[in-house]
């Protein structure tokens, strides 16, 4: 049967669902709607690549407008500001109408936002899209200081990438250890030391009181009295799902739109999928909201099979990476509900991996390495947590041991 | 095919079943596989970012990215899954009296 698909979000979710619908469906009209006017791209290089100008604007599509034409999949940049989900409609700022059978919300996530008691606002940098990215590469080069609010993923990679650049910065984290919502301390550590090798400065467990700007310059006033002097100022302090249109209408949100395990909303015939959701994940029984590059295209890809008719459950093990210097960090499944940890290796050239166990049964997983030297044992590592694997801890502690024994086993 | 380009890369039993061993000759490095049924050549360099496939997970005939998982057909070369868009070149691989030899052009 011919439908009218809208993905509502020119992201990678909303892409990939896309070429999944054409596999599955060669008939009806697929529409993504998207507030940028620029195809769907790849946001990781933004804040490593593309800051040190390894790799350009070009590099960064999934995929041209020829692929798009030619599996007939209709892109248009248009700001939509109301839906009415009883009659299967969007509306744009400017009054067009767009009717749905079937639509996918994949709106992502926005920038949490310092709150500053001052007009200082506007002078605080934030990163997330490929014009904010362009922004700061062209803010920055002519500054030296650089102070970055949040040691997070986002914030220690703009770090990384400023050092490369010679600037001397500054990360400012309030927590009591950098990337502390999802990184074992063991890990966030080993990143720490290098930063501080490379020359960037670390301050933990402080909070921004005050900043204040003369003569060009910013004060920024932490909470101990202490003063930052800065030519610049850059903010990663997390994010929020994308759902402010959805505010007024009887959509369920709950951090998030909820969805169940098959990308389904509260709603018949709308769906969501990647950063925006609160989706139910069978494996761990509950809910859970995630930001990452593997979540959104395996999301967007089940949300594509089951808007196409194909009933898939979603099943996907967590699993993210940064790029810092020249290391590679991965983390798998959850490592906060354990009883055990494990360590194999000590020293990142070899790559060093904290294994969580519960129960004997591994649960996660995070290393660090020179770029390539974790990624196989982590990868092993979701494939044994997605069978509940007892594991041989002699051989997860031993680095000359390879994990794929443990698979071989099963 | 002339004789000459054929490259000695070890013996066969420098390699285990499902696994693979770098190869690195003049300026080029390479990726040479044992899968269940014969030995194969790739070109190193995952096509995605400049990392070494040698630490890459190999199942069945797929060789995983280390960094940012892009699956790659370790026979055809073909990008099977994102990151990775671009193929990876192959390199034809030939057993003689127990050696392992690729033929690089």
């Amino acid at each position: 049967m011919k439908n009218n698909i809208i993905i509502l979000g020119g992201g990678q979710a909303g892409i990939y669902a896309a070429r999944e619908i054409r596999q599955n469906d060669t008939e009806s009209n697929i529409k993504i709607l998207s507030e940028e006017n620029l195809l769907p791209y790849e946001r990781p290089p933004l804040s490593k690549d593309f800051l040190l100008d390894k790799k350009n604007e070009d590099d960064l599509y999934f995929h041209s407008i020829e692929v798009l034409k030619n599996e007939n999949i209709d892109f248009e940049n248009v700001l939509i500001n109301k839906v009415d989900f009883e009659h299967k409609k969007l509306f744009s700022k400017n009054e067009d109408v767009y009717n749905y059978d079937s639509l996918l919300i994949s709106t992502g996530s926005d920038n949490k936002k310092l709150s500053l008691d001052n007009n200082l606002n506007d002078d605080i940098y934030y990163l997330r899209n490929l014009e904010e990215a362009k922004i700061i590469k062209e803010k920055v080069s002519d500054k030296n200081k650089i102070t970055i609010i949040g040691g997070g993923f986002i914030g220690l990679e703009i770090a990384s990438s400023l050092s490369q650049l010679q600037k001397k910065v500054t990360v400012i984290e309030i927590g009591n250890q950098l990337m502390g919502r999802i990184i074992p301390k063991q890990i966030a550590d080993l990143v720490q030391n290098t930063h501080i090798e490379q020359g960037n400065e670390i301050i933990l467990n402080k909070q921004i009181f005050k900043i204040i700007k003369k003569n060009g310059i910013y004060e920024i006033l932490l909470n101990d009295n202490s003063i930052i002097e800065t030519d610049f100022v850059i903010a990663g302090i997390g994010s929020t799902p994308s759902v402010k249109l959805f505010e007024n209408t009887n959509l369920k949100l709950d951090n998030g739109i909820v969805t169940n395990q098959f990308c389904e909303t509260s709603i018949k015939d709308v769906y969501a999928a990647g950063d925006v959701c609160n989706f139910y994940h069978p494996f761990y029984e509950r809910n859970m909201r995630l930001e990452s590059y593997q979540h959104a295209q395996n999301h967007g890809i089940c949300a594509g099979k089951n808007i196409a008719g194909v009933k898939t459950e979603y099943t996907s093990i967590p699993w993210m990476w940064s790029d810092q210097f020249n290391l590679n960090l991965q983390l798998t499944g959850i490592c906060y509900d354990y009883d055990e940890i494990i360590a194999r290796g000590n020293d990142i050239n070899n790559g060093v991996i904290y294994f969580f166990l519960k129960n004997k049964i591994i649960k996660g997983a995070c290393g660090l390495g020179i770029a390539g030297k974790v990624g196989r044992d982590i990868r092993i590592t979701s494939k044994l947590t997605e069978k509940n694997t007892i594991v041989d801890k002699q051989i997860l502690s031993d680095q000359n041991q390879k994990l794929n024994k443990l698979i071989q086993k099963q | 095919m002339s004789e000459e380009n054929w490259i000695e890369v070890g013996s066969t039993d420098s390699i285990e079943e499902e696994d693979l061993i770098r190869f690195d000759h003049q300026d080029k490095t390479f990726c040479v596989y044992r899968l269940t049924d014969g030995f194969y050549a790739t070109d190193g360099i995952c096509t995605h970012e400049a990392v070494h496939l040698e630490d890459g997970l190999v199942m069945d005939d797929e060789i995983e990215c280390p960094m940012h998982q892009g699956i790659f057909n370790i026979k055809s070369g073909e990008a099977l899954s994102p990151p990775a868009c671009e193929d990876l070149k192959t390199y034809p691989v030939k057993v003689d009296n127990d050696k392992i030899f690729i033929k690089i052009d």
